[in-house]
C-alpha cells in the first residue's frame, strides 16, 4: 500500500515538474499592428446655435441656412463621417419631459425635427432640396451613396434646420446635442 | 381686448427656450491615433492590450469618454464581421481627463472567451472617443479595431496537454508501483 502511494505521489510530482514550463508558455504569438502612424481627427468652426424662445410648430433655419459650420479634417488620414441626434431634454429636469427626435424630420405634439444640408449638395434627402433627417440612429454625413471620402485638409459647410414640436409645455430651457462623428476611411 | 390678451398668453404659453448651455460652450478640438489597430493569431482565453493615445489640443483640459460602437456591414472592412460582445472590450475607466497641449495614452483590453467557437473569426468594432461637452454640436473620433481570432482554439491544445499530463501520471504511477513491489520482493 505504502508502494503504491509513493509512486503516486511521486509521478504527479514528476509530471508536474516537466509540464508546468509548458503550460505556462504561450502557445501562439500574437501579432498587434498599428496601422502607420494615423491619427484621425476633425473640427467644427461652430458648436452653439442660440435660438433663443421659440414657437410652436414653426422652422428654425442656421443663418446662413448651409454654411453656418465648418467641418475641417485635421488628421493625416481620409476619413468618413456620420452624423447622429438625440432627444431633446428639459435642463432642469431631464428625465421628467424631453421632446422626442422624430426619424423623419416631421413633427408632433413633443416630437421635432432636425435636419441638416451640406453646401453645394442639392439633390440629397426624401423631397431632394438637399435637407436630410437627422435622426437617433447614426447616419451618413460625407461621404453617402458610396461618394469619394473627405482628404486631410478637407472642409464641408453645412446648416440646420430645426422643426419645433405641433405642442409642447411652454416655459422650459431645453437642450440636445447632434454628434459628428468620424472613422478612418 | 380680452380676447386679444387671451390670444397673446396662449402664444406666451406656447413659447419655450431652446437653448443650448452658454456657459460650458468651448470647442474641443483632439485627435485620436492609431486610427486603426490590427490583432491577429489572438488566441480564444487570451488577452491582447494595446494603447490609444488622444491629443488634447486645447489650452483647457478636458474629460474624454469611451464607447464602442458596432457599425454597419457597409461600413466595416471587407470580409469583417460584426464582433460578437462589446463586453470583451474594457478600457481602465469610462472617462479620463487630458491636460491642455498634452496626450494621454489609454490602455485598451481584448478579451475572447477560451470557446472553440471564437476560433478563426474576422471581426471589426469601432472604440468611439468623445470630448465631454454641452455645446449643440459635438465631435466624435473613432478608432477602427479589427481582431482575427487563431484558427486553432487555445482552449484545444491545452486539453491536449492536460490529457499528456494525466497519461504521464498514469505511466508514472505504474512504472513507480513496479518498481517499489520489485524492490520489496527483493528486500
Amino acid at each position: 500500500m505504502k508502494a503504491v502511494i509513493t509512486s503516486i505521489v511521486v509521478a504527479i510530482i514528476l509530471a508536474l515538474i516537466f509540464s508546468l514550463p509548458a503550460l505556462a508558455q504561450d502557445s501562439d504569438a500574437i501579432t498587434i499592428t498599428m496601422t502607420g502612424v494615423n491619427d484621425i481627427s476633425i473640427s467644427l468652426d461652430k458648436t452653439q446655435w442660440p435660438l433663443g424662445e421659440v414657437a410652436a410648430d414653426t422652422e428654425y433655419m442656421t443663418s446662413p441656412p448651409i454654411e453656418w459650420c465648418t467641418l475641417t479634417v485635421e488628421g493625416n488620414c481620409n476619413v468618413n463621417t456620420f452624423i447622429v441626434g438625440e432627444d431633446a431634454e428639459w435642463i432642469d429636469n431631464p428625465s421628467a419631459y424631453k421632446w422626442t427626435l422624430s426619424s423623419d424630420g416631421t413633427n408632433g405634439d413633443n416630437v421635432y425635427g432636425l435636419q441638416f444640408r451640406i453646401s453645394g449638395d442639392t439633390t440629397r434627402g426624401s423631397l431632394g432640396d438637399g435637407y436630410v433627417p437627422i435622426t437617433k440612429t447614426e447616419g451618413e454625413f460625407w461621404p453617402y451613396s458610396g461618394g469619394s471620402s473627405l482628404a486631410p485638409e478637407d472642409t464641408k459647410q453645412f446648416g440646420l434646420k430645426l422643426l419645433t414640436p405641433t405642442y409642447f409645455v411652454g416655459g422650459r430651457q431645453m437642450q440636445t446635442q447632434i454628434t459628428i462623428s468620424a472613422v478612418a476611411a | 381686448m380680452i380676447r386679444h390678451i387671451k390670444l397673446a398668453g396662449l402664444i406666451a404659453a406656447l413659447l419655450v427656450i431652446f437653448l443650448p448651455s452658454f456657459t460650458l460652450a468651448q470647442d474641443v478640438n483632439f485627435s485620436v491615433s492609431p486610427a486603426e489597430i490590427h490583432i491577429d493569431d489572438l488566441p480564444p482565453g487570451e488577452v491582447a492590450e494595446f494603447k490609444l493615445t488622444i491629443h488634447n489640443k486645447e489650452e483647457l483640459a478636458h474629460n474624454f469618454t469611451f464607447t464602442t460602437f458596432q457599425p454597419s456591414e457597409e461600413e466595416r472592412r471587407e470580409g469583417r464581421a460584426e464582433f460578437p460582445d462589446d463586453s470583451w472590450i474594457s478600457f481602465p475607466s469610462q472617462e479620463i481627463e487630458v491636460a491642455s497641449n498634452s496626450e494621454a495614452n489609454v490602455t485598451v483590453t481584448v478579451a475572447i472567451p477560451r470557446e472553440q467557437k471564437w476560433a478563426g473569426g474576422d471581426w471589426e468594432i469601432w472604440l468611439g472617443v468623445a470630448a465631454e461637452s454641452s455645446d449643440l454640436l459635438a465631435v466624435r473620433l473613432y478608432a477602427r479595431l479589427l481582431v482575427s481570432t487563431n484558427p486553432a482554439a487555445d482552449a484545444r491544445s491545452n486539453a491536449g496537454l492536460v490529457a499528456g499530463i494525466v497519461a504521464g501520471i498514469v505511466l508514472l504511477g505504474c512504472g513507480g508501483y513496479y518498481y517499489f513491489r520489485r524492490k520489496a520482493k527483493f528486500e
